[in-house]
């Protein structure tokens, strides 16, 4: 259970001027759901993940793992980013392995752990390759392997298919919900993409902008496991896609009128 | 065609050397000078330099106050240069003293380091040392700050502490810059060695050749700037060789050789 109570965040963007990134957050997040948190860019929703992760202070508030407050990263919750950060200098197996090495595992199991996840993203073949050598898709893949390799009880993922291409990121959005679906870890999943959201969660936190504040929640009570294709024709489906995009243009109007 | 183009860029530099010689060695006979002498005579002269076992004793201490002043160099300036750029804190003290040293000529110090530590290997050390360090600091320092906080919020999530992020991440994710910087530092180092030798004239081979300058000994003089020269191309060829080697994981690549390896 994270718990995210009245959390408050202010960057100070220049000497004089303060950018409130989130205003009174409060937030639940069971064991075992996938959440997403949905919105514009600029709303705070980054910022948010970041202060679950401890990567980030909040201003005011506090966020709280099984009743601990978070005050700074941990293995027990593992990131992963738009921008990948796998580490260039070491192989494929090598970045999937070195959590494991971190957590004093010996390198033997680490190693077996470590090719077994590669083969489950799909990158059998791929264990001697460096991060320059594969595209976004397998790097994002990487990633993913490289984060469940410490076993985090949460997975922070920060818009994780936001730089690859249509294609590419259909795929990985599968292949997540699959390796999902085997341990059901709490996701907390950033996106911007509607049907993204929609697709992949058990519950959308919508976000809105300046300043970054929950606008709406709203529970998908769609049938798991989901089959992309089969989800696409399903009216529920496109129910709350289309509910969830009129949400924001309400939201867009009446901010612009302000 | 293809193996043509690499035998030609093989060739290259081998070319250009054999047609600067033979630009000097027509330049030397035109003009005629006893203070300028043929390429020729400069090359006969070499072997006896090498064959002769005091000039060989001065070589040896040129390269040991290079290697340990190099060596000493790299070892404090590489961690100096990674904290001054992962911390605001350490580079805001340091700034402004290597700002300071930066444009002095190091050879410029020589005189007051010699009144402090004399005229032996110490002094020479120092000033090789410190002609090194700033590069290297400097590369460090930009490699350091280029590294992305991502990849280092990734290394804290497994459970890495500052300081294992600092040798475990930072130095790893800055290495192809910290190394273009050594590589800057392993030349500086030659010519420092060479001018502290010029003003502390006592043993070296900058020794040997302003010696054989006073005595009128030309063929000498360009024969140690040819061996110097060599010694130059040969430590950056060793170096661009292993750096080619630890940094081959890395996203640049030079196209174009910028040394004999």
């Amino acid at each position: 259970m994270i718990e995210i109570d009245h959390v408050w965040k202010v960057f100070q963007t220049s000497a004089r001027q303060d950018h409130l990134a989130l205003s009174d957050i409060s937030l639940a997040i069971e064991d075992g759901a996938f959440v997403s948190i949905l919105g514009p860019s600029g709303c705070g929703k980054s910022t948010l993940l970041y202060i679950v992760g401890g990567f980030v202070q909040p201003s005011r508030g506090s966020a709280r793992m099984k009743g601990k407050a978070i005050t700074g990263p941990g293995p027990d919750r593992g990131p992963v980013f738009q921008e990948f950060a796998l580490f260039p200098w070491k192989s494929v197996l090598g970045n999937v392995m070195y959590g494991p090495r971190q957590q004093g595992m010996k390198y033997a199991d680490a190693e077996a752990q470590s090719r077994a996840l590669i083969e489950m993203v799909g990158l059998k073949g791929f264990e001697d390759f460096y991060p320059k050598e594969l595209s976004g898709g397998m790097k994002q893949r990487v990633a993913l392997a490289r984060t469940l390799a410490y076993h985090p009880e949460v997975l922070l993922m920060d818009e994780p298919f936001g730089a690859l291409d249509a294609h590419t990121r259909t795929r990985l959005q599968n292949d997540l919900l699959n390796i999902w679906e085997r341990d059901r870890k709490t996701v907390l999943f950033v996106t911007h993409s509607v049907e993204e959201a929609v697709f992949l969660s058990d519950k959308v936190v919508m976000m809105s902008r300046s300043p970054g504040r929950i606008r709406q929640i709203v529970d998908i009570d769609l049938p798991r496991p989901r089959r992309r294709t089969e989800l696409l024709l399903d009216p529920r489906y496109q129910r709350y896609v289309v509910d969830i995009e009129r949400l924001f243009d309400d939201g867009s109007e009446a901010e612009l009128e302000r | 065609m293809i193996l043509s183009e690499t035998l030609t860029k093989r060739a290259a530099p081998y070319l250009a050397c054999l047609g600067l010689l033979l630009v000097w060695q027509c330049a030397s006979l035109g003009l005629n000078n006893d203070s300028f002498p043929t390429a020729v005579e400069a090359i006969r002269a070499i072997p006896s330099i090498l064959g002769d076992k005091e000039s060989l004793i001065n070589f040896a201490a040129s390269l040991r106050r290079m290697a340990i002043g190099f060596g000493l160099a790299v070892v404090i300036s590489i961690p100096l240069g990674l904290m001054m750029g992962r911390s605001r804190a350490v580079a805001s003290f340091f700034n402004p003293l290597l700002m300071v040293i930066y444009p002095v000529p190091k050879a410029a110090l020589m005189p007051i380091i010699m009144l402090w530590l004399g005229v032996g290997d110490i002094a020479k050390t120092l000033v090789i040392f410190l002609g090194v360090s700033l590069p290297v600091i400097y590369h460090s320092f930009e490699g350091a700050k280029a590294v992305e906080e991502k990849m280092l919020w990734s290394g804290a999530a497994m459970g890495l502490s500052a300081p294992q992020r600092l040798r475990r991440i930072v130095l790893p994710a800055a290495l192809p810059e910290i190394l273009t910087g050594c590589r800057t530092g392993l030349v500086l180092a030659l010519i420092t060695m060479i001018t502290s030798e010029m003003i502390a004239r006592q043993s070296g081979a900058g020794n040997i050749l302003f010696n054989a300058l006073d005595m009128g000994q030309y063929d000498t003089v360009f024969a140690m700037i040819i061996i110097i020269g060599a010694m130059g191309i040969g430590f950056d060829a060793l170096f661009e060789r292993m750096r080619a080697r630890l940094v081959r994981w890395s996203e640049q690549q030079l196209d174009i050789p910028l040394s004999f390896s």
